[in-house]
Order: C-alpha cells, then structure tokens, then sequence
C-alpha cells in the first residue's frame, strides 16, 4: 500500500508496530513502535502521546533521507511519560 | 459518498474440503489474535516465520516542500468505516482487499470499526488511537502542517491468498490515484 503511493508520485510514512514485517516488505519511511496491536498511536484519550506520535512520525518525511529508513523513538508501552 | 463497491471474489464452493480448509483457517486466524494479544512479543516471532511479499527496491518520492505547506492525507488498516457504509467482509480467511472512503471532517460518532483481527476496543472508544483525526487537525490549526486532504481512505488490515493480487493490483493502485486526485502532497499511514 504505502510502496504503491510512493510509487505514484507522492511521498509517505507509516507507522509500524511489527518490525521484522517492515524489515521485509521495505516501505520508504517508517517509525515502529513496541506497542500492541490495535494502538499505533497509543492509548485512548491520551492527546499528548497521540500528538508526539504522529508528529514524530510527520517529521521523519522532512528528516529521513534515506529510502527504507525506520525510525525508532523507543517510547516504552505504558511507561514513557509525554508531558 | 465514494464507496469501492467492488467486492473481491469469496469461494462459495459446497467442496467439504474446501469448508473444512476454511474452517480451519478462520478458526487458526481467531486464535493468533488472541495470542497475540496477550503475548506480543509472539507476534514478532510469527513474523520472522511468515513470508510477507519482499519488496524489491524501495520507491522514493521525496518531499517537495515543508511540512507546513503541505497538504497531508491519512489512510489506515484499521478496518475503521461510515456506520452507513457496509462493513469489510470476515467471513472470509483471506480477508477483505477493498476500500472504504469518507470525509476527513467527519462526526466520529458516525464511525465504527470491522476488523476481528486485532483487539479494537481502545479505538472503539477514541478513533485517535488508530486514525488520528483530531490530533492531524491540531496540527493543520496551529500551523504544523498546511492542510488536511478532503477524503480519507480505509482498508481492512487482514488481506492474504488471492485477495493480496486484488490489493496490489487494483485497490491499493486505485487509491493511489486517489490520493493524487485528491491533492495530498504527502501520505500518512497507520496500520494495526
């Protein structure tokens, strides 16, 4: 998906919560994060962590220069305070 | 209201082995999730035993202008969808390769999620979780970046066998043209 709109002209990011997946399938841009499945921009109502999610993750489009690059913030599931 | 009316074939053999397969597929499907679930770290592993499709060379588009100038749009596996619109289909092992599309500034309440293949409940209750619709307007309001395309777009994460052709053949190729019809300088992607 994210390879296919690239392709087409226009640039993307993604996050990813499964690493070795993203390692195989290659995508431009990523930003993994160790969190569970169904959370890829951490928990409910948290707006902080949500905010510095997809912030982080928009930012990698002006940062990551090199194709294939992930991201990896390390913010610890349930631990990482965003304040 | 863009709906991908195309539905992707479901084998509606009466072949008792056929059933059986599938049975067996929905039923293993059922119980990764739920390993999954309470064991993450497990999943890493059934990664690195499954084969995905490699990518081969990696496509690179770079980013024209700055981030606050560009105009940003979202798409997600979530399996997230208008009530209105009908739901991806899970009956099927292989999963659903369609699409669903909706306007970005739309009532969340109108919103709900089809996707038994990951434990939805925090994104049930706030769709941020998975498709951050308030935080990327935070963002466009205070300037961050420049605007918010006017359609997102919505797949169903779960796709495999025959269903992965359609993906990349026509649906995922469908959206990108899309996504270019639409305007978006640059894409975000969240998945499951």
């Amino acid at each position: 998906m994210q390879r296919t709109i690239e392709a087409r002209g226009i640039p993307t990011i993604g996050i990813t919560l499964q690493k070795e997946i993203t390692k195989q399938v290659k995508p431009p841009r990523a930003l993994y994060l160790r969190y569970p499945f169904g959370h890829p921009l951490g928990e409910a109502f948290q707006v902080k962590q949500q905010r510095t999610i997809l912030l982080e993750t928009l930012k990698g489009l002006e940062t990551i220069k090199d194709p294939g690059t992930i991201l990896e913030p390390g913010y610890v599931w349930r631990r990482h305070r965003f304040d | 209201m863009a709906v991908n009316g195309r539905r992707t074939s479901v084998i509606s053999s009466g072949d008792a082995e056929m059933k059986s397969t599938r049975w067996v597929s929905k039923f293993t499907n059922s119980v990764l999730v739920q390993v999954f679930k309470h064991f993450p770290w497990l999943a890493e592993r059934w990664a690195r035993s499954h084969q995905f499709i490699e990518g081969k060379g990696i496509p690179w588009t770079p980013l024209g202008k700055p981030l606050r100038e560009c105009r940003i749009a979202m798409v997600t596996t979530a399996g997230v969808h208008l009530k209105s619109q009908p739901p991806f289909n899970m009956e099927d092992p292989d999963g659903d390769a369609t699409f669903r599309a909706f306007p970005a500034d739309v009532d969340k309440t109108d919103l709900t999620i089809t996707h038994k293949y990951y434990d939805h409940s925090a994104a049930d209750s706030d769709i941020n979780v998975v498709l951050p619709i308030d935080r990327l307007q935070e963002l466009r309001d205070e300037g961050v970046i420049g605007n918010i395309t006017s359609t997102l777009y919505s797949f169903m994460g779960h796709i495999d066998g025959p269903h992965l052709k359609t993906l990349m053949e026509e649906t995922a190729p469908e959206v990108a043209e899309l996504l270019v019809r639409d305007g978006a300088e640059a894409v975000f992607l969240t998945p499951t």
